[in-house]
């Protein structure tokens, strides 16, 4: 049944599938199916709210377990991360209306703007602009047959900013192209990674100790299309396990260039 | 265990927080992680048995918490619903996506649930007072087995038809009934 049809559905199958919802039963594209449906449907949001208040008496029974005292510490430094990394200076051009939420306190303006969907929303827009000017400037300044590239792909943070992009080229080079400062803590870098196959797993193919243009060194791996690029955020020396550990600061997957 | 006996929060606080958090306040959000985060790593730990993912799940979802408190709507449903959401989901896309950073050969999924997340030791820990409990009992006992396992656990139909050797159709008409059931039970 496709959560696309969810208002012709009778009230019991629109329940069942509301509690489907809440359990997280419902996977791939039905959810995303699911969850625009949810945004048009209060009726089905409401649906979903009630089921979630039920199976709370379910949450409520794992047994707390204390967090470690670094914790804590780890949320604060990637708000900090996050806050930083998302300061492009192209954010004045683009800030339209805000949403008609009541006013917030003119000293939150800052946290106002950072959970504003609009503006992520303009940033995301802007962002793949700057990756298009950043594709074309590329283009024009550097031989076409030899630098043009055959596959892309744009890195998105969690909040849809393009974070940077990756340029695969016939020659078998592949550059990571920066499109936002990103904010590194100290003794932390960069690491990049690429996952092809998840039974292989993700393999490491770049550090850097900021954000800044750097070829990728994929040498003998496999490149193809929906090749999942990611950067996540290390201890200065990579990742002692050779897997990624820290927080995810921007992915994406490869698409050929036209 | 003295933690179970900690009563949690009234809503009413959580939601001060939560906008208290939108106008950029991060100490509502310090006042949100002391009275949930153990109790949020808990819930994270049945649906993720690692302790270093639940701990990831967590604290993904502060930052979302965070990030969306300007979206929290109280009109729309309790602040304590709509953080356990984040959580949840936030668990699930670990629990799902999570081949992406496997050390071991071992999906997550299959390893061995600690006795504690059995369904009918779930089921037993119920508080009488909800009317969850005495709905969840109307059913047969393997039916709502399936309805804890799919919430505690957070395993897929797919998941749920290989552990108990079942068609998947049929695991999914069941959930699908037993829902339909409990929710003319719940009212």
């Amino acid at each position: 049944m496709s959560p696309s049809s969810t208002r012709s559905l009778g009230p019991e199958e629109r329940t069942a599938l509301a509690g489907e919802y809440a359990l997280g039963l419902i996977e791939g594209a039905d959810l995303t199916a699911f969850d625009q449906q949810l945004e048009a449907d209060p009726d089905l949001a409401a649906a979903v709210e009630r089921w979630r208040v039920h199976f709370a008496a379910i949450d409520a029974t794992a047994a707390p377990i204390e967090p470690p005292a670094a914790l804590w510490s780890r949320i604060e430094t990637e708000l900090a991360t996050v806050a930083q990394q998302a300061a492009p200076t192209s954010m004045s051009s683009v800030a339209p209306a805000r949403a008609s939420r009541p006013a917030a306190p003119a000293a939150s303006r800052l946290s106002d703007w950072w959970n504003s969907l609009f503006l992520w929303r303009g940033a995301a827009v802007a962002g793949a602009l700057a990756t298009i000017v950043l594709a074309a400037g590329l283009l024009n300044a550097l031989d076409r047959a030899r630098r043009q590239p055959v596959m892309v792909a744009v890195l998105m943070t969690e909040a849809s900013v393009a974070a940077a992009v990756v340029n695969t080229f016939a020659d078998g080079r592949v550059e990571m192209v920066p499109l936002q400062a990103i904010h590194v803590p100290e003794g932390k870098a960069l690491e990049i990674w690429t996952l092809w196959d998840r039974a292989v797993g993700p393999r490491s193919v770049g550090l850097i100790e900021r954000a800044r243009s750097t070829h990728l060194r994929l040498d003998q791996l496999p490149l193809g299309k929906d090749q999942l690029f990611e950067i996540t955020l290390e201890p200065a020396t990579g990742s002692p396990t050779g897997r990624p550990t820290g927080p995810i600061i921007a992915k994406g997957t490869t698409a050929q260039a036209l | 265990m003295a933690m179970n006996t900690v009563v949690p929060p009234k809503a009413t606080d959580i939601e001060t927080a939560l906008r208290d958090c939108a106008s950029g306040d991060k100490l509502a959000l310090k006042r949100i992680y002391d009275a949930e985060a153990a109790r949020m790593i808990g819930v994270a730990q049945r649906l993720l048995k690692r302790r270093a993912l639940a701990e990831e799940a967590v604290q993904d979802a502060f930052v979302l918490i965070w990030r969306h408190a300007t979206r929290f709507d109280p009109q729309r449903g309790a602040g304590l619903t709509w953080i356990y959401a984040i959580l949840r989901n936030r668990s699930l896309s670990i629990l799902r996506d999570e081949k992406r950073t496997e050390t071991t050969d071992m999906p997550v999924a299959e390893e061995t649930a600690s006795e504690e997340d059995d369904p009918e030791t779930v089921m037993s820990k119920l508080s009488d007072a909800k009317a969850l409990r005495a709905c969840l009992e109307t059913l047969p006992p393997q039916r709502r087995g399936i309805v804890l396992l799919a919430f505690v656990q957070g395993l897929t139909h797919g998941e749920i038809a290989g552990r108990l050797k079942m068609p998947i159709g049929t695991v999914k008409s069941w959930i699908r009934r037993s829902l339909i059931s409990l929710k003319e039970c719940l009212g």
